[in-house]
């Protein structure tokens, strides 16, 4: 099971299906009066084609495995998640050093004082971003 | 004498201060970006895009300009030092990095920038002859060509990035459904929105660029886990005269092919490096030394690369179809200042196309500076550990998301989009072909419609019409011909297998 070509056929069935699938559901209307399900049917339909001959061929070359490490996709995504909800809630700063301090377990070494820095560049540079360019980020 | 004329127009335009400003930032800003590893100028742009919201709009687009070919330049850069596989200096690699292995770092980045810098003069000559051309011809497209031509463009980049067909033209098509997001301007039905209200509008094309291609990538390069060796930064930049002689017929021809590949559909930087290196590898006088660390290996790729960017920009700006997915990004930045590219565009806005053109020329000047004698100050950030650069680049994919609305939920977007961005890494599935379908998709239905309302819903019109039916028979011949190549390919491997399979039956017999 575990092919990346197989799986990747699998994937573009399943986008095209939600698609074509969502698409019925809107009015298809004629070629010559198209609906706003015409145009997203047919381009799921291509999709739907595309998809069932990457599984077909699949069976025909050699098989690769995914490598699919959910430990960093992980943490990168609660970290991003983490900074959106610290900033709406709280403030930004507090967001960037929760988001520094998070991802930073993605990498390679843990460092504290690394983190703190960089965190501290990071403060900075949004409030040059505020001051200098006019961004309107609630930092405070 | 009318492009002369034009021309002192457009640098009229150019050369204010304010938009010299803008130049020297964008050109400065994309070298850097460009330097740093997995950030090719697809990323550097949407990352940096959000900055120019607040700037006029020459000076915007000057900017995003700059920033785009300087990504290219800060690309060969960390190519040849560091032999690092951006998408788009793979090429420099070959021959720069051996240059390096060799000890001359300097007179291969000297070669670069000097090529790169040729390449660009020439290209600005055939953009500011061929684009108002061009523009003319684009007057006689009708909806149905629009829709050949975006076809043959998706075929073309699917082709050109992927190297496979299925696979990218997949994406595209992924591409186009996710651009169906949001409220159809012909019925006002809200197509896929699952009742969110902040869908009405659409997905933002920022937090699918940021998402693929911010996130994803970074991601992969903290999966790598490669640790990087620090360049020791010793070089000798001033060549002799007679390696002085061998760049320019190496850099002159790699303008040329450049140029030329620049304009088709699906061309630009990747397939023009390619190109002028097997025609270097065919032609040149030192052909023997080419794929370990000659002049011309590095030269004709470098000049090619650079007219190729910006001859990409002949199709976006004279007909308004990106020709590949950084165009796309670039109509992108153009839409949101307030400008349809097209036809119409070099006539309504003249002082931003001829700005444009001239500001390259500036630029050019800038990035040879930059990239010549300042380069050994550049090569400083590559001693930058990633443990610092990639939580930096998360923050600037969070500022960049949030600036477009000012609302953090659309950082929730983005991490959505950088997760499916993973998902088509790991599958092996390119997003470049994705933000084509992305951006294009609302326009290919538009002009869909609209030939199939002035058909009366016959598809007749898309074969009957001289320019759509010659561009859809040569997707047709396309597809064949990679149809007829993977059976073939599928036999040969059989027969492969066949053979093996009798050779040790005989043994034994």
């Amino acid at each position: 099971m575990n092919d990346r070509n197989l799986l990747r056929g699998l994937f573009i069935v399943a986008i095209s299906l939600v698609f074509g699938i969502g698409a019925l559901g809107y009015q298809i209307g004629h070629f010559d009066r198209p609906g706003p399900g015409l145009f997203p049917l047919m381009v799921s339909c291509l999709l739907l084609l595309i998809g069932v001959i990457t599984v077909v061929r699949s069976r025909f070359v050699e098989r690769v495995p995914v490598a699919f490490n959910v430990r960093n996709i992980a943490i990168i995504l609660a970290s991003l998640c983490g900074f959106a909800l610290i900033s709406e809630h709280l403030n930004m700063i507090a967001g960037i050093v929760f988001m520094v301090f998070c991802a930073a377990f993605a990498g390679s070494s843990y460092s504290v004082v690394r983190n703190l820095k960089v965190a501290a560049g990071l403060i900075v540079v949004a409030l040059a971003f505020q001051k200098l360019l006019g961004f309107n980020l609630p930092l405070y | 004498m009318d492009v002369l004329h034009n021309l002192a127009f457009g640098f009229a335009h150019a050369l204010t201060w304010q938009n010299l400003l803008f130049c020297a930032i964008g050109c400065t800003v994309g070298t850097l970006v460009g330097l740093l590893p997995g950030l090719g100028p697809l990323a550097t742009i949407s990352i940096l895009l959000p900055l120019t919201y607040s700037i006029p709009t020459t000076g915007a687009l000057i900017m995003l300009a700059g920033i785009y070919y300087g990504a290219q330049y800060g690309d060969s850069v960390s190519a040849i030092t560091m032999k690092i596989p951006h998408a788009s200096s793979i090429v420099a690699c070959i021959d720069g990095y051996q240059m390096t292995l060799k000890g001359k770092t300097g007179l291969a980045l000297f070669t670069a920038g000097v090529s790169s810098f040729i390449g660009g003069t020439v290209a600005i000559v055939v953009l500011s002859l061929f684009a108002p051309m061009l523009g003319e011809v684009a007057f006689l497209f009708g909806p149905a060509d629009y829709c050949a031509l975006m076809l043959v463009g998706f075929v073309c980049v699917s082709f050109v990035t992927t190297g496979s067909l299925l696979n990218g033209l997949a994406m595209c098509l992924i591409g186009v459904l996710l651009g169906q997001i949001g409220t159809d301007v012909n019925s006002g039905q809200q197509r896929f929105t699952m009742d969110f209200p902040f869908l009405a509008e659409g997905v933002g094309l920022i937090s699918i660029a940021l998402g693929c291609f911010g996130i994803a990538e970074i991601t992969k390069n903290l999966d790598n886990k490669d640790e990087r060796t620090p360049f020791n930064g010793e070089i000798n930049l001033i060549p002799t005269w007679p390696e002085f002689k061998r760049i320019i017929p190496s850099a002159l021809r790699g303008s040329v092919i450049g140029s030329f590949l620049g304009i088709l559909p699906g061309g630009g930087p990747v397939i023009a490096q390619f190109a002028a290196y097997a025609v270097d590898k065919k032609v040149s006088k030192y052909k023997h030394e080419i794929g370990s660390g000659a002049i011309e290996g590095v030269a004709g790729q470098a000049a090619a690369d650079e007219a190729a960017a910006r001859t990409s920009f002949i199709p976006l700006m004279s007909i308004g179809i990106p020709e590949n997915a950084v165009m796309a990004l670039m109509m992108a930045a153009f839409i949101i200042k307030g400008i349809q590219p097209g036809p119409n565009m070099i006539a309504g806005h003249p002082e931003l196309f001829w700005g444009l053109v001239a500001s390259m020329w500036v630029g050019n000047c800038f990035l040879i500076v930059l990239n010549v004698p300042l380069v050994r100050y550049w090569l400083s950030v590559f001693k930058i550990p990633y443990a610092v650069l990639f939580p930096s680049i998360l923050f600037f994919c969070c500022i960049g998301t949030f600036s477009v609305n000012n609302n953090l939920d659309d950082i929730f977007i983005t991490a959505v989009f950088g997760f499916i961005g993973y998902a088509f890494l790991r599958l092996d599935l390119d997003p470049a072909p994705l933000m084509l379908g992305f951006i294009l998709g609302p326009m290919l239905e538009e002009n869909f419609r609209r030939a199939l309302l002035i058909s009366r819903g016959s598809f007749g019109i898309f074969f009957t019409r001289p320019i759509s039916g010659v561009l859809l028979s040569v997707i047709g011949l396309f597809v064949l011909w990679q149809l007829a190549a993977f059976f073939w390919q599928a036999r040969k491997a059989n027969v492969a297998r066949g053979l093996a399979n009798i050779a040790p039956a005989s043994l034994e017999g």
